[in-house]
């Protein structure tokens, strides 16, 4: 009877938490209509693909919108997905190709709509030495600098905002960006160059050093 | 170019920011059940499905309307003129009927020409072999005709037209 009681407890504390469903199986699930298994990968990529919208758009609404947009696209078109990539840089596509078209369509229209820092920005070792220590206006806050950070990137053509996005924000690879983009690492790297030098030049009076 | 890596490493610490930007507190608990339900209310809005699905269909339009928002001087350029081509076109034609003398040289010129094919054509009215160009004789007792509408003011004036023979 004791043992009978404490197996499971046993195994509870061995193995707390389910093991995650492997992608391929729930992508295979949401094929044929499994709601619940599309539920699963929704909550698997939500935040990064919305951060991606966001960051292009530098609108939280429009992210949202096109977040969940890019989702109910992607499993509509789920019958498409031959799996020649990941499920993920094929989702990721289809919400850089939604964002960007929305955007080509908004041009000169644009709006910021920022959410707020979390509390860790102003814990943030390298942003607290770089406004402390490099900027030379020192009393720029935050919000400022948040805000001139995301004017200065949407003065970007889309595919060099992309790249910077993908590569300096989210930190993805440059094979990853590629194959997101449907580019070559080439095409990338100097996107991700040239992109940055003109971001470097909007931002100059932030960057120069004291 | 140590410099500039330099600066870029300053950049890359000042696009660290972005990831301190984070939706409002709990968005992400809903939102796939947002997602979900859409999906199971059938799909994205239907303004923006008919628009994607028109897009899909006809993607020049989608050009189009690119270069339409993208070169706003240029289109309006291209309106103004061909609005000015058209009243231009409108002006001529109302100058080029008035200067053109009477109407009725007009029509004896175009029966003039068609003269020769009415000659022809055994169902005409007689010609008049020795006239030389165009009569039209005008009776001048107006007879009131019983209008298709009722109007007492509708007139019918029978016109005999002679035509040269060859």
């Amino acid at each position: 009877m004791t043992m009978i009681m404490a197996e499971p407890a046993a195994r509870q504390e061995v193995d707390p938490a389910p093991a995650p469903v492997d992608e391929d199986v729930l992508v295979r699930q949401a094929r044929h209509g499994d709601l619940e298994a599309y539920d699963e990968l929704v909550r698997r990529y939500q935040e990064r693909i919305y951060a991606t919208v966001y960051h292009m758009t530098s609108n939280h609404e429009d992210a949202n919108d096109l977040a969940q947009e890019s989702f109910i696209k992607a499993f509509e078109a789920l019958k498409t997905f031959k799996g020649g990539s990941s499920f993920y840089t094929w989702l990721y596509r289809i919400a850089v190709n939604k964002t960007i078209n929305f955007l080509k369509q908004r041009k000169n229209r644009v709006h910021l709509s920022l959410n707020d820092l979390d509390f860790n920005a102003e814990h943030d070792p390298d942003l607290v030495a770089l406004i402390s220590d490099k900027t030379p206006r020192r009393d720029a806050g935050l919000a400022e600098l948040q805000e001139k950070l995301n004017t200065a990137l949407l003065k970007l053509s889309e595919p060099h905002r992309l790249v910077v996005v993908l590569h300096d924000v989210q930190g993805l690879s440059h094979d990853e960006i590629a194959k997101i983009m449907n580019c070559n690492i080439g095409t990338v790297r100097s996107r991700l160059f040239y992109a940055r030098q003109q971001l470097q030049g909007y931002l100059s009076d932030y960057l120069k050093t004291a | 170019m140590n410099e500039s890596q330099e600066n870029f490493e300053a950049l890359r610490q000042l696009l660290a920011l972005k990831r301190h930007e984070v939706p409002p507190h709990g968005y992400f608990n809903d939102f796939s059940g947002q997602v979900i339900a859409r999906i199971r209310a059938g799909g994205a809005s239907p303004e923006a499905a008919s628009r994607e699905r028109l897009f899909d269909q006809v993607p020049w339009l989608l050009r189009i309307l690119q270069i339409i928002e993208g070169k706003p001087v240029f289109v309006g350029s291209f309106a103004t003129a061909l609005c000015v081509l058209l009243l231009g076109g409108v002006v001529y034609s109302e100058y080029s009927e008035g200067s053109a003398g009477e109407p009725m040289t007009h029509m004896a010129q175009m029966i003039n020409m068609a003269a020769p094919l009415a000659a022809a054509s055994p169902m005409l009215p007689t010609a008049t072999p020795a006239g030389a160009g165009l009569t039209t004789n005008f009776n001048p007792n107006l007879q009131p005709v019983a209008s298709l509408f009722g109007e007492q003011s509708a007139l019918a004036q029978p016109v005999s037209i002679s035509i040269p023979g060859n």
